[in-house]
């Protein structure tokens, strides 16, 4: 026999290479998914560290309801870290600190903590606990996992739509809201008022891009723009639709003057304070969640607002009743002490009908199982009625997931915020350049 | 006596200097451990990262415009003092009291006192007629802006050039005074000369000080921006507006801990260590407190 | 005589008021932003937001309000805490380095003095991955104490500082000491350290007041955890993170002023002297 036959070598050279792999993988921390236990356990105990963004009246709210949870687990107890952006929840995962469940306020975050490991795969769970996932619809199936690994669930939905101020409106005349990026242009032109100065007193809708949430994608749906091909791959610069909403939000910005409307924006008072810019009447027209009702009803009980679909391009009214659907989703961290109890408060917050509902008539959030969408303890005013049907809409949309989180978003709207102040180069260099940043940093991530 | 010290430098310098090369090779989000790709990461740096070089020219602003203009301010204050012989008690530390102001509070005053919509500065400009920019809020006045707070936090520097002005013996200047030197000849031949010590200390100082600004660009980022960061994390502000603000430390801060690629913030490290070395190399041969000559 | 003498003491009168004035303008330009700041902290949020210098009511409860905003209470406890314990832990470590540096010969002194000087003067960032790798496998991170901790191993500044000041104290006097057979760390604590107190002061105070204004360490360290924030950080995190406005972020930047402010009152000899110490001497 051949001592050195090419089989024999190629065997050799596999088994160590899969050796190599396998020390390889025994030192990073990824291997806690194996074993589960069979059965989910009778009764709970320990403490789960539950970390979520949500502050002030909203982490009211979510107290609220991890008390319930205490209260029906005993012998739990829920350690609430509130106020914990994407930032923070990923230093506290990466660094190893004691997180086990982790609460986003976005979906971007999915296709870096899949694929990081930085959330573990929910699969052996949903399994064996038998949770049916078809209680979610398909865009919040597809947000909450990356490349068919399921790492986190939907808690809540948010949606994106037009506010507007019915008082200022019918001042000016109007009496429904517009459907299309002309007709909003042409009411927030009329709707505007100035000072004695020249400076801006008050807007009909502020185009400016990064104002409050006035974001690259809560508008894309409205010209069914996209993000990514089938391969990764950044879409934006091919794709007609962006190249539309960009000259149109220009266009708008420079029919008022981009400088007026910088510092009018600037002297706004913040977004989540009682000095919102559409709650003091300043702007007539704004792009907001669904949440915002619920900040009207605490801050500004008196407002007499109406909500609407976000009007879609003039070349895309079929689009219309759409918008950008995201979520907050929920996972266990990777490092979780105690990921039985922790599993537990995941299943709580997001399949339990009372919970949910709880959650939703506080945070004025959406639902996302269709049980509690049906419940009749859901309060459902006509303003908020508009976000839930936004949501059911054939034409509503997410970004999708990548390894790079929302980078490839920042990339769009750091070139957007160049071209609206003028200072950006054409467009179509421009945005063929934003294709091969998003690209590069792609690559730079997950590539080979 | 030095153990502790020897100590403080092996773990807190010289071993992060090693492992941060080490990690400058590899791929590392901290949730796994560091994949080795080579030379991946400065191949990007150089041909690919779309904002690294922005960052490194608004550094390169800060480092040319920033410190000159202040010492320069520093110098014509503490001069003025010296001159008025108001050089210590109350006009010393009225131009001292806002060098103690905490950088984070010195700036979110800032921009609040710049913002363009209702800030008491444009309010002021235009009572007067003038119709003042947007400030902190306009990618051509943003560094400027800043430019302003750091000529108004120059005390630190103005007590170094008060001392050094007053240290300068006075008989030189009666002897240049006899010799019938204008005044300034004087300051030509005769101050001058006895402060450049301290003329070159204070750029060595505010040069390296520049190279890492941070704080200040950071906070008015985030404050000038007006945004609620709930849920996104600061590193959604930094820069604004339009990168303006980005300095290269800001640009590492955000790759390595907001984007979580510690690979590749380590090789912006590592390019910052190598061109803040060769600074020092320059600079560092011409201050006489930083050579070890006197001990013993 | 007095032909002369005249123009010249006019001259000198007009340069006087010329100086005088110069320096009153630039002192009003450099206290103005205090004081809008302090106005704005006097009024309603609603105002703070509307073109206006001066407070319609004055609204004193805003330092109050403030307190029930954010923990202020917890985020000063939090500074005091770094500050003190950072440089207290620095003297503890820098006091004997400085001074082996300084007055003992050594083989290998001028590379350990480089060294320090290099670790001064190098950006932070430079170093700061690896080190905050290794306080999340120590499980520190989301504490102060990384920032804390590493001033027990001394602090490369402070030991420049305190060694410039030993160097200015005559070498007879630790000769004497020797020659009467003090130990080194007795003539350091008999000798020296008596007699460098107003370095040991300002090096103290230095490391106290850059512990109590830093922003990039808790940024880095405490941002998941705002029961560790300590009140410099809180102020810039203050506005997006809880959509507070104009009026009482102003309140809290005037609260963060006010102990530094008041420290510098009581020892402004020896920080002025610390300063100049730092650039002139040497």
């Amino acid at each position: 026999m051949n001592r050195h036959s090419p089989t024999r070598r190629a065997a050799f050279v596999l088994a160590m290479s899969a050796a190599v792999a396998l020390v390889a993988t025994g030192c990073s921390p990824a291997a806690t998914n194996s074993a589960i236990d069979a059965t989910a356990p009778a009764k709970l105990t320990g403490t789960v560290s539950f970390w979520h963004f949500f502050s002030d009246r909203e982490a009211k709210v979510v107290q609220s309801v991890v008390d319930d949870f205490e209260k029906a687990n005993p012998g739990v107890k829920v350690d609430v870290h509130s106020g914990q952006d994407d930032e923070k929840l990923q230093k506290a995962i990466a660094a190893g600190n004691s997180v086990d469940v982790g609460l986003s306020y976005s979906t971007d975050i999915v296709g870096n903590f899949c694929s990081s490991g930085a959330f573990r795969d929910l699969g052996p769970y949903i399994t064996r606990d038998k949770v049916d996932l078809t209680q979610f619809s398909t865009t919040v199936r597809s947000y909450t996992e990356y490349k068919g690994t399921r790492c986190s669930m939907p808690v809540l939905a948010d949606d994106y739509g037009l506010y507007y101020n019915k008082k200022l409106l019918a001042s000016a005349g109007y009496s429904e809201p517009p459907r299309t990026l002309s007709e909003l242009e042409k009411m927030a032109i009329a709707l505007t008022t100035y000072n004695a100065d020249g400076s801006i007193k008050t807007l009909g809708f502020n185009p400016m891009m990064g104002f409050y949430e006035n974001a690259a994608s809560h508008l894309g749906p409205l010209a069914g723009a996209t993000w990514l091909k089938k391969n990764g791959n950044s879409a934006i610069g091919g794709d007609a639709a962006w190249t539309e909403l960009m000259t149109w939000q220009k266009g708008f910005i420079d029919a008022i003057g981009y400088d007026k409307v910088n510092a009018f924006t600037s002297g706004l008072g913040q977004e989540f304070s009682a000095d919102n810019a559409f709650q003091t009447g300043q702007v007539a027209m704004n792009l907001d969640g669904e949440y915002r009702t619920a900040f009207i009803d605490d801050q500004t009980p008196n407002l007499e607002y109406g909500t609407a679909p976000l009007p879609t391009a003039d070349d895309h009214t079929e689009l219309y009743g759409g918008g950008y659907i995201t979520g907050n989703i929920a996972g266990i961290s990777k490092g979780a002490k105690n990921p039985e109890a922790a599993w537990a408060l995941l299943k709580y917050l997001t399949t339990d009908t009372g919970a949910i509902v709880k959650l939703s008539n506080g945070l004025k959030n959406v639902p996302t199982t269709s049980a509690a969408l049906a419940s009749p303890d859901l309060e459902v005013t006509p303003q908020f009625k508009t976000f839930l049907d936004i949501a059911a809409n054939e034409h509503s949309g997410t970004t999708p997931p990548s390894p790079v989180g929302a980078g490839y978003q920042q990339s769009f709207e750091d070139y957007w915020h160049k071209y609206q102040s003028g200072s950006g180069t054409g467009l179509a260099a421009g945005l063929a350049k934003v294709d091969k940043d998003i690209d590069a940093s792609i690559a730079l991530t997950a590539g080979p | 006596m030095l153990a502790p010290a020897i100590l403080g430098l092996l773990i807190f310098f010289v071993y992060p200097l090693i492992a941060s090369v080490y990690y400058s090779f590899t791929r590392f989000d901290l949730v796994s451990a560091p994949q080795w790709i080579g030379l991946r990461n400065y191949a990007y740096l150089f041909t690919q990262d779309p904002n690294v070089w922005q960052a490194a020219g608004n550094t390169l602003w800060f480092v040319v415009i920033l410190v000159p203009v202040r010492i320069l301010t520093a110098l014509g204050v503490a001069w003025l003092l010296v001159r008025a012989k108001q050089a210590s008690g109350f006009w010393r530390t009225l131009f001292y009291l806002p060098a103690l102001v905490p950088p984070v509070a010195a700036v979110v005053a800032f921009v609040f006192l710049f913002n363009p919509g209702t800030g008491p500065v444009n309010l002021i400009l235009k009572a007067i007629g003038i119709h003042g920019p947007l400030w902190f809020n306009d990618p051509a006045w943003s560094k400027p802006s800043l430019l302003l707070l750091g000529v108004w936090v120059m005390g630190d520097v103005m007590i170094i050039f008060l001392a050094s002005l007053l240290d300068v013996p006075q008989e030189l200047y009666e002897a240049a005074s006899l010799d019938g030197a204008k005044s300034w000849q004087k300051g030509w031949y005769v101050t001058l000369p006895a402060i450049v010590p301290v003329l070159v200390f204070s750029v060595v100082t505010g040069v390296i000080a520049a190279l890492q600004y941070f704080t200040e660009a950071a906070v008015a980022s985030s404050v000038a921006s007006g945004r609620a960061t709930v849920g996104e994390g600061g590193g959604a502000t930094i820069g604004y507006p339009d990168n303006s603000l980005l300095t290269y430390t800001e640009w590492l801060y955000v790759r390595g801990f907001s984007n979580y690629q510690l690979g590749y913030a380590s090789a912006l490290a590592v390019v910052l260590f190598a061109v803040a070395s060769v600074v020092l190399l320059v600079l560092l041969r011409r201050v006489r407190a930083f050579t070890p000559e006197e001990a013993s | 005589m007095t032909v002369v003498a005249a123009p010249r003491s006019r001259r000198r009168v007009l340069a006087w008021i010329g100086e005088h004035a110069i320096l009153v303008a630039i002192g009003v330009l450099f206290i103005a932003p205090i004081a809008f700041v302090f106005l704005t902290s006097l009024m309603s949020n609603k105002q703070a937001l509307t073109a206006s210098l001066i407070p319609t009511t004055w609204h004193w409860e805003n330092y109050v309000r403030v307190f029930q905003t954010v923990p202020l209470g917890q985020w000063f406890g939090n500074s005091a805490l770094y500050a003190v314990l950072a440089t207290g832990f620095m003297l503890v470590s820098s006091v004997p380095a400085a001074y082996a540096l300084a007055r003992i010969r050594f083989r290998g002194s001028g590379v350990l003095f480089l060294c320090i000087i290099v670790a001064m003067l190098l950006p932070p960032q430079v170093t700061a991955i690896p080190i905050y790798v290794m306080w999340s496998q120590l499980h520190l991170t989301g504490t102060l104490w990384p920032l804390i901790l590493p001033n027990l191993l001394g602090d490369a500044f402070s030991i420049f500082l305190l060694r410039q000041f030993f160097l200015t104290i005559p070498k007879e006097y630790a000769d004497a000491a020797r020659i009467d057979g003090c130990s080194e760390w007795a003539v350091l604590l008999r000798v020296i350290v008596p007699m460098a107190r107003p370095g040991i002061a300002a090096a103290g105070l230095f490391m106290f007041f850059n512990s109590w204004n830093d922003y990039y360490g808790p940024l880095l360290y405490t941002s998941e955890n705002p029961a560790a924030w300590p009140v410099a950080y809180g102020l810039a995190s203050f506005r997006s993170v809880h959509g507070t406005d104009w009026s009482i972020t102003m309140t809290m930047t005037i609260l963060v002023l006010v102990p530094v402010v008041i420290i510098f009152f009581f020892a402004q000899k020896i920080f002025v002297e610390g300063i100049t110490l730092t650039g002139v001497k040497g």
